[in-house]
């Protein structure tokens, strides 16, 4: 990890945004029907319009609109909400805090189960704990989060009364009843990261269980649980961070969803609404703030990768 | 192939999947025909009627057979599913290997920019592309087959770059062979085996994807009875009426399933070096 | 020096205490308390604070929270006082005189005069601040203060209902210092007359208001703080009243009705309403101008089956007019029975023999749009009319459909008036005249009845107005909805607003057993 890399990645995440503003502005000028249409309705007269695109900025040549926006992201300002008129910038920001939370729980959540139930379905293939993790897995990728999220309402929330239903409640307000409000959609989340990295843990396992060195570590003579913690599970968790790397951006997309469907005031849930409303402002706040998170998990995905390989070659 | 094939079904894996498969493609091919009623015709009186003798799923909000819309609307849903993914290979594979072909500054360019393109969530990508081309299934594939590309190009470059240092390819370089042949004819076909693989797996987070934009009402539009749409309708009467969610939600996780299976039953088959 | 003529709203409103009684003889049953945080859900963002610009109900219920208007929509529809004491009209009904409540201050401390409302009005009327109340709040052609808490307004064409009109949802009254500095701030700040402050706003979560003390009625608000939270997701909204999360919720989903009524602790609450879909037809164009196709349609639909397939039976069948016992003039005529074999003979009149191919458009928005395309389609289907229904964003449907197709499904709010409702959709010179049916004859009787103020006279105009629409079918129209809301059982003194727009929920108080919210 010399400076050189470390410049050269930063500087890869900076072309990422841009390409990425690039892109998602000129699909925001090819959307049809405009903020001013969306914010009038049914009173959208010729005249209202007018007024309306002109207090907007809508009127301006399409380089112009981007190079204001540009300029205007470089001194930090994000611009304001075509929808509500509030500054986007602050607004996408503390609802980025709420999803990140959402994702970071579901993320450790998806360690706790997927990595042991990975190992154990390696260990012991072929046996009912393997199947059962793969008829777990199964159904975490194949299920769509709308079912998922929705079966979960039906039965922790409204058969048994475990869980609330839906809803946001600030940490700040009430830690316990938060957290209880994140449940479900944690768990809804986490069920499909758990289904993933749990077969990619699996595959990795036996992979390494097979492979030269491990055979030659037996051969002279360690334990197979010493080969096994000390060599394999290392070994084979090492291309699970690169899986989870890359799962943030399905995590990203998977909030979208869950974030609607559980009322989460979230980033997922404010770009939905602003791609609906057509708040171009905000579409592109959004979709930069998730560019950059997928951007920096990699960029941590690879810091930590070449961190623990080092260890492994010392070995 | 026969021998893919034999390798395939030995695989419990490739088994399952291809059964479940076939009765998905049999459901796709005849579907419509052995629907017991009119998926469309509706029946005041029965609305919400429980799975029973006449309805062995239940009926909708229209009274509609729940079973009827289900197996008109595999027709629909799976192979747009397919569709959406092969195009979204075929793009990808062509990006993929042109870029691993140029190589150099070329390569370079092209890769770091579909990294940049990865970095937006292929649900928000399929949500903008939607958008603009407007609802409906076409469009609804055409957006899953953007979001895909940049995957698959990312996929068939790494197999490629293998593929191109092969002795093949430089012979071909060495005949004077032109650019577009070689990539066409000398290195795709080499990179098949992996993209296969993955195009699989891919169909099952497709039909996934596809149930998704549904359910957000940018997919398929009513009175079509594709399944994402039918749990999207479903879901205000999850508490009046559950079997209405539960058929078309089975369906999609069976198709999901399938795929999956499929794709790893084909990972063990195609990787022979591999004896799992 | 006008003659102040009295009419009969205008005597009415002039003793507060006569339009107050329905909510008076409620009170009485137990005397409100004071005190308490109440939590309402609403099914979509509050995106727009400023209470001229305003769309959709939620919306409206945070704006009606912070601002006052001239008068109010009391539960019967008619006007009663708000920041305006009393009103008169001259005898030709073109000019008309409001009182003020003197001593009236905003939020900031600073008073509330004639000077800004003539202020406010200036700006809903101003076609640059794009206010949805410019075509509602009638034909006001000027307004202007004739002292501090006296205004006049001057209309332009004779009208009856203008008291009416004035409650509208964006007629509030904003300070006339913002207006003249370009009602900016009113997007993240509200400076109302209003029962209640805003205290935090986050337009997609959560708004919170807190008791205005010195609102002009020392007796309310009841509650001392009012927390909105909007639930996108119309089961998740009504899981969170049955868990007690929130005490109100302000319109429930026809699907989750059922359920919220077996709940233990909920009150389902259910009002009849004006609030419609149609499938409008262009009157104007082959072949919708020949009438006999337009009865034919009419006759294909079995409209209490519609109200089940619709709206889950929580509705009334429609009779192909907007007016429905919902409203003060309706006509009670006999409901027009689905008659397939009439309906064949009246389409091959139409030179139809063969049946007819119709595409009909449904904007995804509301779903029940669709619903009724779908319904339609089966129920014409015998009789021979083969229609695709056409699904499209609503955004789309706006731009490119609305009030230019001629095929098509509308979807109405219940107005204050049977005039608000005819004038603004069937009249030749309607804002929104989506079937170009341009009917001399209904113009005619619609012009008199707005400028009539003896009551039965009216009655009789609006009834001939309605029973020509009944036969003309201008569109059609099978279905109005029941607007549905529930609530925790110890919330009291809410009722729920046939307009759907209207919530009133400085009268609502939390009675014994009512959780403590901080």
């Amino acid at each position: 990890m010399s400076a050189s890399w470390l410049i050269r990645r930063i500087l890869l995440i900076a072309y990422t945004l841009l390409v990425v503003s690039l892109l998602v502005f000129g699909i925001t000028q090819v959307l049809p029907a405009d903020a001013a249409v969306m914010l009038l309705g049914e009173n959208a007269t010729p005249a209202a319009l007018a007024a309306v695109r002109a207090k907007l900025g809508l009127g301006d040549p399409a380089w112009l609109q981007y190079w204001h926006w540009l300029a205007a992201l470089l001194r930090g300002d994000f611009g304001m909400s075509m929808r509500t008129g509030q500054p986007v910038g602050p607004t996408m920001l503390v609802a980025l805090s709420r999803s990140l939370l959402l994702a970071a729980l579901a993320l450790a959540l998806m360690l706790v189960f997927a990595v042991p139930l990975g190992l154990a379905a390696a260990l012991r293939r072929g046996k009912p704990i393997d199947l059962a993790a793969g008829i777990v897995s199964y159904l975490g990728v194949s299920l769509p989060e709308f079912v998922t999220a929705t079966l979960l309402l039906l039965l922790l929330a409204d058969r048994l009364h475990w869980l609330p239903a839906t809803g946001y409640v600030p940490l700040t307000d009430n830690p316990v009843d938060g957290l209880r409000h994140l449940g479900l959609p944690v768990l809804t989340v986490s069920l499909v990261l758990i289904a993933h990295v749990s077969r990619m843990v699996r595959s990795e396992t036996i992979d390494v269980l097979h492979s030269d060195y491990i055979r030659a570590a037996r051969l002279k003579g360690l334990s197979p649980r010493r080969v096994l913690f000390g060599h394999a599970v290392r070994n084979a968790l090492l291309p699970v961070i690169t899986i989870v790397a890359l799962d943030v951006g399905y995590l990203l997309g998977g909030i979208i969803v869950v974030e609607e469907i559980f009322a989460i005031p979230g980033i997922g849930r404010q770009l939905i609404v602003a791609i609906e409303s057509r708040d171009l402002p905000a579409i592109q706040a959004g979709a930069l703030i998730m560019a950059a998170t997928y951007a920096i998990a990699n960029f941590l995905a690879d810091i930590a990768y070449a961190l623990l390989d080092k260890r492994i070659r010392y070995d | 192939m026969t021998d893919v094939v034999f390798r395939l079904l030995r695989t419990p894996q490739g088994a399952m999947g291809l059964v479940i498969l076939v009765l998905i493609a049999a459901i796709c091919a005849i579907g419509p025909d052995i629907a017991p009623v009119d998926p469309e015709k509706i029946d005041f009186l029965g609305r919400f009627r429980v799975p029973g003798a006449a309805h062995p799923f239940g009926a909708d909000q229209l009274g509609r057979d729940v079973l009827s819309r289900l197996l008109a609307g595999a027709r629909t849903t799976v192979p747009m599913a397919v569709a959406a993914t092969l195009l979204g290979t075929l793009s990808g594979a062509v990006i993929g290997t042109v870029s691993a072909y140029l190589g150099g500054r070329w390569d370079e360019a092209i890769m770091r920019t579909i990294d940049a393109v990865m970095a937006i969530p292929g649900l928000l990508m399929a949500l903008l592309v939607v958008n603009t081309l407007g609802k409906g299934s076409l469009n609804a594939t055409l957006a899953i087959a953007v979001a895909f590309a940049p995957g698959m190009a990312r996929v068939t470059r790494s197999v490629s770059l293998a593929a191109r240092r092969q002795d093949y390819v430089s012979a071909a370089i060495a005949r004077g062979e032109g650019g577009a042949w070689i990539v066409f004819r000398e290195m795709l076909p080499n990179v098949v085996a992996p993209v296969v693989i993955e195009t699989t797996i891919r169909v099952a987070f497709a039909v996934a994807l596809f149930a998704t934009l549904s359910f957000l009402g940018l997919g398929a539009q009513p009175p079509a009875s594709d399944w994402g749409l039918m749990v999207a309708e479903a879901r205000p009467f999850l508490h009046q009426a559950p079997w209405m969610l539960v058929a078309p939600g089975a369906a999609i996780a069976l198709t999901a399933i399938g795929f999956n299976l499929l794709g790893d039953g084909l990972r063990d088959a195609l990787n022979p070096r591999d004896e799992r | 020096m006008i003659h102040l003529h009295p009419t009969r709203r205008g005597v009415l409103a002039a003793g507060a205490a006569a339009t107050m009684l329905p909510w008076a003889a409620r009170a009485q049953t137990a005397a409100p308390k004071r005190g308490g945080t109440l939590r309402i859900s609403v099914d979509q963002a509050v995106g727009v604070l400023n209470p001229l610009l305003t769309r959709v109900n939620p919306e409206y219920l945070v704006a009606e929270l912070l601002y006052s208007g001239l008068t109010r929509l009391a539960p019967d529809m008619s006007a009663e006082p708000d920041l305006a004491q009393s009103w008169a009209g001259n005898a030709e009904l073109t000019e008309w005189i409001f009182k003020l409540r003197p001593g009236v201050t905003f939020h900031d401390g600073s008073a509330c005069t004639a000077k800004d409302v003539v202020a406010s009005f200036t700006a809903i009327l101003d076609p640059k601040t794009a206010s949805p109340g410019r075509n509602n709040v009638g034909p006001v052609a000027q307004v202007t203060a004739v002292d501090d808490t006296t205004v006049r307004f001057t209309l332009k064409a004779a009208f009856a209902d203008l008291p009416v009109t004035l409650a509208y949802t964006n007629a509030k009254i904003v300070p006339a210092a913002l207006v003249a500095s370009g009602l900016e701030r009113l997007s993240r700040s509200a400076v109302g007359t209003g029962p209640f402050k805003l205290v935090s706003y986050e337009p997609d979560r959560q708004v919170v208001v807190a008791r205005n003390d010195a609102f002009y009625d020392p007796a309310r608000p009841y509650v001392d703080r009012v927390e909105v939270v909007v639930y996108p997701d119309a089961t998740a909204e009504a899981s969170a009243l049955i868990s007690g999360d929130t005490d109100l919720m302000s319109a429930a989903a026809a699907s989750e009705f059922a359920r919220l009524s077996s709940s233990d602790g909920v009150t389902a609450l259910r009002v009849p309403s004006g609030q419609f879909l149609n499938i409008n037809m262009g009157c104007d164009k082959k072949p919708f101008s020949d009438v006999r196709l337009r009865q034919a349609l009419a006759l294909t639909v079995d409209r209490e089956a519609m109200v089940g397939f619709v709206a889950q039976g929580y509705g009334t069948p429609g009779n192909d007019t907007p007016i429905n016992p919902a409203y003060r003039f309706y006509e009670a005529l006999p409901l027009r029975p689905a008659q397939i074999a009439q309906a064949k003979t009246l389409l091959a009149q139409a030179g139809f023999p063969d049946g007819i191919d119709l595409t009909l458009v449904a904007s995804d928005t509301p779903a029940t749009r669709t619903q009724l395309g779908i319904a339609v389609r089966e129920m014409a289907k015998p009789a021979g009319f083969r229609i695709d229904v056409q699904t499209m964003p609503h955004a789309t449907y706006l731009d490119q459909v609305w009030k230019k197709g001629s095929f098509y499904v509308g979807f109405y709010n219940m107005q204050a008036t049977a005039d608000a409702i005819f004038s603004l959709l069937y009249t030749s010179d309607a804002a929104w005249n989506e079937t170009r049916w341009n009917f001399p004859e209904f113009d005619r009787l619609v012009d008199e009845a707005r400028v009539t103020t003896d009551e039965a006279k009216r009655r009789t105009l609006y009834g001939q107005a309605q029973t020509l629409m009944h036969d003309q079918v201008p569109s059609v129209i099978p279905v109005f909805f029941d607007l549905l809301a529930a609530q925790r059982s110890y919330v009291q003194g809410y009722k729920l607003h046939p307009r759907g727009a209207v919530f009133r929920l400085d009268w609502v108080w939390l009675g014994t057993g009512a959780p403590k919210r901080s």
